[in-house]
């Protein structure tokens, strides 16, 4: 393998990551903050893409059908928000965790089926990539445009969840909510900017996933593991964590994908996640 | 009557015990009757109820009683049958030779998942997550590991055939599955019964009301939810096979996450878990839906996923707990008993 192809996996890889790593955020922030696992979070992913693509006639720029569909998510999570979120934040502790899981995956599975029914095909916003020659390596211009939004939302993130008053809010309930409560934060309003948050973090990772790969109704449950085993290998309340795991695991599954083959590339980000679970269950919990 | 007497206690235990059993046998014997089985069709459904039933009975074991909840039963399943019917393949044998070995593979992958996750002490989520990660890579490997398995295509697979039931009483094969299934059930059934009747039972109770407590009166936690784990994991292994055998192939997509574990989950909860008929009303019921659905195409999907909601926002105890509720409550008692006087002699 010479250099320049090493170079190419590389910078692939990480943008690769940059997408784990907006997706785990996604997991991240809404687990670390109300104990909910969203699994139906890349199924607003690939939602977003859908609902660029169905407006992509009427607004007729790609960038404008985007921001259709990411705002689409938006609208669509604040529902959930409200509804399915409301029910399960009246339980507490364990109960909520497991029903958590049940409610978003029913919706997961719901939200499915109407997209077998009415979009069954695959989907992504057009964008003519190029291949840009720098130095002998090759990198397609998709790639830059996936590292250049992905990381400029994920240092906004951090510095929203460090800086604003806000963030430190939302923090605050992470640590203690009763604390906040008592600190006159409203942990229910922080709690449905963080899971709307979430859902457009995970509509734009899903659009610039489609830059590079189509998506279709099988994509979201897989881009729901993604996020979850970066998550988790990240250490699910820390978003610093989160981010630094994601390119970790981009790179891993890039390289192994080239070496090995697509298949064991994900037995091996399934196993990493299965050691990390193994090795320290506590911080999940 | 008889229902008041046994409550009354007047007749022994084991014949108690025995009621449920009998009425597992009674139903699962009456089913070929009462639905017209001349159709294939029709036949792959009750089959398909009996692989499902076995399968809720395992979770409810798993998950029910001792709160592991594990999102792998389709990949479990999937290595009995890739075992069973690989090993059959290579060693030139009859897969009914094979066919333990389903369990010992699913018996291992219980162990140490239930062994490890008791001794890290594991909560639901973190065991959910970490089979569902299991789950993932297992499906990747029966897919990635096409020379041995098929991949995606599979392989077919009839090595369960019960050729003397077929050949003497002249029964089509998959009645002959049927059959073969439901005793399986039934053992499943039987074993359930004896374990939550057991010293088991009383432990994953105590255990699950308060595990420090528990240990503290000197029950090993992380034995009894290794027992049951592994228990669990058994039945799953064993029932892949089987599962095979009424579809007559093997192909990574039957044991999916989505095909199996959500199905499975939802027959669990709306039949009601921890209780003994959940797990069969909740597959009956499931089938039949996806049944009534078959026209429904893909709506199919969206249905059973807003069923999933509803069900765990409105309907976390299931139905067999709420038709026994409903039974005790006075009203009904008050009417059950009016009428059973005007019918003095019976």
């Amino acid at each position: 393998m010479d250099i320049s192809t090493i170079i190419e996996i590389t910078i692939d890889g990480f943008a690769r990551g940059m997408l784990y790593a907006l997706l785990g955020a996604g997991i991240t922030l809404v687990f670390g903050l109300g104990s909910v696992l969203n699994l139906s979070l890349g199924m607003f992913a690939v939602i977003a893409v859908v609902a660029g693509v169905v407006a992509l006639p009427i607004v007729s720029h790609p960038l404008l059908a985007a921001l259709v569909g990411v705002g689409v998510v938006g609208a669509m999570s604040l529902v959930v928000d409200q509804t399915l979120l409301t029910s399960v934040y009246k339980s507490e502790g364990e109960e909520r965790i497991t029903l958590g899981i049940f409610t978003t995956l029913g919706l997961e599975i719901a939200l499915a089926g109407l997209l077998y029914v009415y979009y069954p095909q695959t989907y992504a916003i057009p964008y003519e990539s190029f291949l840009i020659p720098i130095e002998g390596v090759a990198i397609r211009s998709s790639t830059l445009l996936v590292i250049a939004i992905a990381g400029c939302l994920l240092v906004l993130l951090f510095l929203f969840l460090r800086r604003t008053y806000l963030g430190k809010a939302t923090r605050t309930v992470f640590q203690d909510e009763t604390g906040a409560l008592l600190c006159g934060i409203n942990p229910r309003a922080i709690r449905t900017i963080i899971f709307v948050l979430s859902a457009i973090i995970a509509a734009i990772a899903g659009i610039l996933w489609s830059l590079q790969s189509t998506v279709n109704v099988e994509s979201a449950f897989q881009l729901t593991i993604f996020g979850i085993l970066v998550s988790i290998v990240g250490g699910v309340r820390n978003i610093k964590g989160t981010i630094a795991a994601g390119i970790f695991l981009g790179l891993i599954v890039t390289y192994a994908n080239y070496l090995i083959g697509s298949y064991f590339s994900m037995v091996i980000l399934f196993s990493v996640a299965v050691g990390v679970l193994v090795a320290r269950p506590e911080e999940i919990a | 009557m008889s229902d008041q007497t046994t409550r009354s206690g007047i007749l022994p235990d084991a014949v108690v015990e025995f009621k449920d059993i009998a009425v597992v046998i009674g139903v699962l014997a009456v089913l070929p009757i009462i639905f017209d089985t001349t159709g294939t069709y029709q036949l792959r459904l009750l089959n398909q109820f009996l692989v499902f039933a076995a399968f809720a009975v395992a979770l409810n074991i798993a998950f029910g009683h001792t709160d592991q909840l594990f999102l792998f039963v389709g990949a479990v399943a999937g290595v009995g049958a890739y075992t069973t019917a690989i090993l059959a393949d290579i060693l030139g044998l009859t897969p009914w030779i094979t066919f333990p070995l389903a369990g010992v593979a699913a018996g291992i992958i219980g162990l140490i998942v239930s062994y490890v996750a008791a001794r890290r002490k594991m909560t639901v989520i973190v065991i959910a997550i970490l089979t569902l990660s299991i789950q993932m890579a297992i499906s990747e490997i029966f897919v990635g590991a096409g020379d041995i398995t098929g991949g995606t295509t599979g392989m077919p697979f009839n090595g369960l055939e019960i050729p003397i039931l077929v050949d003497a009483i002249g029964i089509s094969p998959q009645m002959a599955t049927y059959y073969l299934l439901a005793a399986f059930l039934t053992i499943v059934f039987l074993l359930y019964k004896w374990m939550m009747n057991s010293k088991y039972g009383l432990a994953f109770k105590a255990i699950r009301q308060d595990e420090i407590a528990s240990e503290a009166v000197g029950i090993n936690v992380i034995k009894y939810k290794v027992v049951a784990g592994v228990t669990a994991a058994v039945i799953i292994g064993l029932v892949g096979p089987l599962y095979a055998q009424t579809e007559r192939y093997i192909f990574p997509a039957m044991f999916s996450f989505q095909a199996v574990d959500v199905l499975v989950l939802i027959m669990l909860v709306l039949g009601g878990i921890r209780t003994f008929y959940g797990p069969l009303f909740g597959a009956a019921l499931i089938i039949y839906i996806n049944h009534l659905l078959e026209d429904a195409g893909q709506w199919r999907t969206a249905v059973l996923g807003a069923l999933l909601i509803v069900l765990f926002i409105y309907f976390r105890e299931g139905m067999v707990p709420k038709v026994e509720s409903f039974w005790e409550t006075k009203s009904v008692q008050r009417i059950v008993s009016s009428i059973s006087k005007r019918f003095p002699n019976q």
